[in-house]
């Protein structure tokens, strides 16, 4: 990934996730609605400022991205700067279409090995005794996963790359393997979403109760009848939120795939980049802010999953 | 019942193991492939690391970058979110959304709808001070759009560690103790809140930080150079250097945070102890 | 509510021993040779201070802890081997036990689905075991939309749903609010008595355990000081630890004369033989010490504490001993604080134990 921010806390506070979108406020106190008033209005006060710099700084671009996509552009031939729907169409054909449906497919597949392989590591963690070994994975976890890409990236170039260390040890070329194709990425994918799993899921496995696997057993329960039946239902909404999670976070990586210079997998986030640096067909100047819509229109769906099953985890795991 | 807890101190083992092994071969590959030369070891590529052209430059700005981001999400975000907590939950909830909306826009989107707006500076405004706003902002030597851009994508993640702090703290209590002690306002909250909320403070600063420095999207397409944009041009001649740069990177930032979370629960022991 | 289907023949009772039952973490030892039988169909408390080992006993009982040497027997049986979901003993835990994912009615047929019951089966039964504590209309309900106590009732019926022999309850009521308390308190003891099932209800308040149990096992520091029926316990306890863990106790010191002691002039008989050299307290109840208001009198009133019918008195004697005393509200307002009293004390002392510091 890249510098993708992610809802995911640090180590250092895995509470965050637990508590985080459940929206549990306080009961105002009615009593001296004078006083109650005067601090509404400080409330406000102390907000302008965050968001003032958010209409500037996120509304301008977003209605820059939303009007750019329906808009000629400036070198087109005939209509600049009139409406249009011709960059939404051509953003979602040809080789668009491939570079979007691969970025989907490597998003959907990274994220459903890292689910599933996430999930044993941070139970192996979760009930580990040692304290220091939790700490130690959680923070390589929060490292790996926020600011991992470009590094990681390279450390697989000189691990797994055509001259890497792994790959000529073990004459891997040989045996059919490129770090540059589909299998490749999603090799280097795997190393910053697995953590970021990790990361999402610990804190719904400290959730769970001892009580309920005692309850569980003294129902008759046997140990994988109490997965089966128990915690896998009580982590579903987790894992299934993390999952998505994890789809954004692919989704939207780019210094991965752009730092694996020749890589032969083409991806949503990369045809932005070349669009905005001039590389495209005279004419389709906003096809840029038409893909980066379509990519935000994604995100938008994954959001409107991830954060209802995370509210309803944060409120069976409190 | 031992033979069961073998078995799952067995099965612990086997996966921690499996996982150290996929997580910690690319990191050894990489220091070995970083000291390989055809005639033996040499640790050419750390050694020439402070004279390698555009090292420091690169590693300066981005601090820079760093702080400055850090400083004005703070000032932004901190203030806003103690004056919510103590006033209109229906604020909180605009913040929750401002704060959760960046995740929609993924950084190279984000990159493209600044791109765009930055190309709305026609000609014939040249002379107003609208113009003169939008050069400022891409100064190379400190592009400020850059820092709007970290802070858009910090949000969040600030937001969600602050949030955890506050929610840990009851800041309405503690200031009315505080007020009640006869402390004005602004002294209740530097004195009684922030202190409270010192952990909370450093761990959104450290995020904000990491993220500041292995940031590439934004800063490569808007055309700086960086740190990480440095770490990728090397790359393209010097190999070794980028690699070695790479995992250099990421140990120095695990090291931070292991420190940084160590030192929080030291913190969180002494305050529950008694 | 009360016209119960359960079906009562099976769910009878079982014989509980624990023998000799040791188990420790580490330095610390959580029972020290634990000896206590149930009998069936009886309600035993286990009452105690935290940390005196009573969960413990009640959890290797459910097979969630082991034991490091002694037997547990279950109508004779040892069920050391026995894994915690082979064991017919129902559980109620603290708090928070129940399947925040699953509705009441699942909740409570958790059990029988794990047995592999039908549908059909699992509803009928639920509902039956839902009417039994009270909620028949909250089948649908999920944990989050039930209160504290409502959840607890819950978390009974479905330990109750597969007809165990033995019912756990582990300070089922301590997290309740003190009205919802009382409640549950009438109602588990009523079921527990309608279906003659042998339990185990571990406590730290002796209030609770003293109105609800058949009889009370007092534990200190892994042992069984005492097992008695509650008013036994609270007339003639066994040791100072027990008289004075149960109710309020005063401390008196006094001398030793032969067999018998000497207390504010007087000779007292002692139960049996004195148990201690050294100096020897007598503990009172309030009571049992009568006050009457006299100019001369050697207890001066400290202070009054106003508990309805009655009016707990403290008066300090000339030697600084504070001994708490009970009037009936008029009677006690004839001694303000500041006044001089005399007082009685009744004829027997009810224990003498060894001074403490």
């Amino acid at each position: 990934m890249t510098t993708a921010p992610t809802p995911v806390p640090t180590p250092a506070a895995t509470e965050m996730i637990s508590g985080g979108a459940g929206v549990r406020t306080a009961t105002p106190v009615p009593r001296k609605r004078v006083r109650s008033l005067r601090r509404l209005g400080g409330s406000w006060l102390a907000t302008v400022p965050l968001l003032l710099f958010f209409l500037v700084g996120f509304g301008l671009p977003a209605v820059a991205i939303v009007v750019g996509a329906f808009t000629a552009s400036s070198d087109a031939e005939a209509g600049a700067g009139e409406f249009t729907t011709a960059n939404l169409t051509d953003s979602v054909q040809g080789a668009y279409q491939t570079a979007l449906w691969s970025s989907v497919k490597l998003s959907a597949l990274t994220a459903l090995l890292a689910t599933l392989i996430g999930l044993p590591i941070a139970q192996a963690v979760v009930t580990s005794r040692f304290r220091a070994l939790r700490e130690a994975v959680l923070t390589a976890s929060g490292v790996l996963a926020n600011f991992g890409g470009l590094p990681l990236a390279f450390a697989f170039v000189a691990t797994l790359g055509n001259a890497g260390e792994i790959t000529e040890m073990f004459d891997l070329t040989d045996h059919g393997w490129s770090l540059y194709s589909f299998t490749g990425l999603t090799v280097v994918y795997l190393y910053f979403l697995v953590p970021l799993m990790v990361l999402t899921v610990t804190p719904a496995l400290d959730g769970l109760r001892v009580q309920w696997r005692e309850a569980a057993q003294n129902n008759r329960a046997t140990g994988f009848q109490y997965w089966r039946h128990v915690a896998l239902p009580i982590l579903f909404p987790s894992l299934l939120g993390g999952f998505v999670l994890l789809f954004g976070s692919a989704f939207a990586a780019y210094a991965t795939a752009a730092a694996m210079v020749g890589a032969t997998v083409p991806l949503i986030s990369r045809s932005i980049a070349d669009a905005l640096s001039g590389n495209v067909l005279v004419g389709q100047g906003n096809l840029a802010l038409a893909l980066s819509l379509d990519m935000i229109l994604v995100a938008v769906l994954v959001m409107a999953v991830y954060l209802p099953l995370q509210r309803r985890s944060a409120r069976w795991l409190s | 019942m031992a033979q069961l807890i073998s078995r799952l101190r067995l099965w612990r083992g086997l996966v921690l193991l499996l996982a150290g092994v996929y997580f910690l071969v690319p990191m050894g590959a990489s220091v070995w492939f970083s000291l390989d030369t055809n005639h033996g070891i040499d640790f050419a590529a750390y050694t020439g690391l402070l004279s390698a052209p555009g090292f420091t430059d690169s590693l300066v700005l981005t601090l820079e970058l760093a702080a400055v981001t850090v400083v004005v999400l703070l000032l932004l975000l901190v203030p806003a979110l103690i004056a919510v907590r103590l006033g209109s939950p229906r604020l909180r909830a605009v913040l929750e959304v401002v704060c959760t909306l960046p995740l929609v826009v993924p950084p190279v989107a984000l990159t493209a709808g600044l791109i765009g707006v930055l190309r709305w500076g026609p000609d014939y405004l040249m002379d107003t001070p609208f113009f003169q706003t939008m050069v400022f902002i891409q100064d190379p030597k400190f592009p400020l759009v850059l820092v709007i851009a970290y802070v858009l994508m910090s949000l969040p993640l600030a937001y969600r560690a602050l949030d955890a702090g506050l929610r840990a703290v009851d800041v309405r209590t503690l200031v009315e103790a505080a007020r009640n002690c006869g402390a004005s306002w602004p002294r209740a909250v530097l004195t009684v809140v922030l202190p409270n909320l010192r952990g909370a403070l450093l761990n959104a600063s450290f995020l904000t930080l990491a993220l500041v420095l292995g940031e590439f999207t934004a800063s490569s397409i808007l055309g700086y150079q960086p740190f990480a944009v440095w770490i990728y041009t090397v790359g393209n001649s010097q190999g070794q250097m980028s690699v070695a740069v790479s995992v250099l990177s990421l140990l120095i930032t695990w090291v931070l945070l292991l420190l940084l979370s160590t030192a929080g629960r030291e913190r969180r022991r002494n305050t529950t102890t008694h | 509510m009360s016209t119960t289907t359960v079906d009562k023949k099976t769910a009878v009772g079982a014989t509980v021993e624990f023998k000799a039952l040791r188990r420790s973490f580490g330095v610390t030892t959580a029972l020290d040779g634990l000896d206590l039988t149930i009998n069936p169909g009886e309600l035993v408390a286990l009452l105690g201070p935290s940390g005196c080992g009573k969960t413990t006993a009640l959890r290797i009982l459910a097979g969630f802890e082991s034991h490091d040497s002694g037997q547990v027997l279950v109508d004779g049986e040892d069920i050391t081997g026995v894994p915690a979901h082979r064991r017919d003993a129902g559980m109620v835990f603290q708090s928070y036990s129940l399947f925040p994912h699953l509705s009441a009615a699942d909740n409570v047929a958790f059990g029988l689905r794990m047995r592999g019951a039908g549908k059909a089966e699992r509803r009928r039964r639920a509902q039956e075991l839902l009417e039994l504590v009270g909620l028949p209309q909250h089948a649908d309900r999920y944990p989050h939309q039930l209160s504290g106590g409502q959840q607890q009732r819950i978390a009974l019926a479905r330990a109750l749903a597969l007809q165990p022999r033995v019912l756990l309850l582990d300070e089922p009521l301590s997290a309740l609010d003190a009205k919802v308390r009382l409640n549950l308190r009438d109602e588990i003891r009523r079921l527990q008595q309608e279906l003659g099932i042998t339990t185990l209800f571990v406590t730290h308040d002796q209030e609770e355990a003293l109105s609800m149990a058949d009889r009370v096992a007092v534990l200190r520091a892994g042992r069984l000081e005492q097992c008695a029926t509650p008013s036994e316990l609270y007339a003639r306890p066994a040791t100072a630890f027990v008289a004075e863990f149960v109710g309020t106790m005063s401390r008196i010191p006094c001398v030793r004369s032969g067999d018998s002691v000497v207390l504010l002039g007087r000779p007292f008989a002692v139960d049996g033989t004195l148990p201690y050299d050294g100096e020897l307290d007598v503990l009172v109840r309030p009571e049992n010490v009568g006050l009457t208001a006299s100019a001369t009198g050697p207890a001066l009133v400290v202070s009054a504490s106003f508990l309805g019918s009655v009016t707990r008195l403290t008066v300090r004697l000339a030697d600084g001993t504070e001994v708490k005393a009970d009037l009936p509200t008029e009677a006690a307002a004839a001694l303000p604080i500041g006044s001089n009293a005399e007082l009685t004390l009744p004829d027997r002392p009810v224990l003498v134990d060894r001074r403490t510091a």
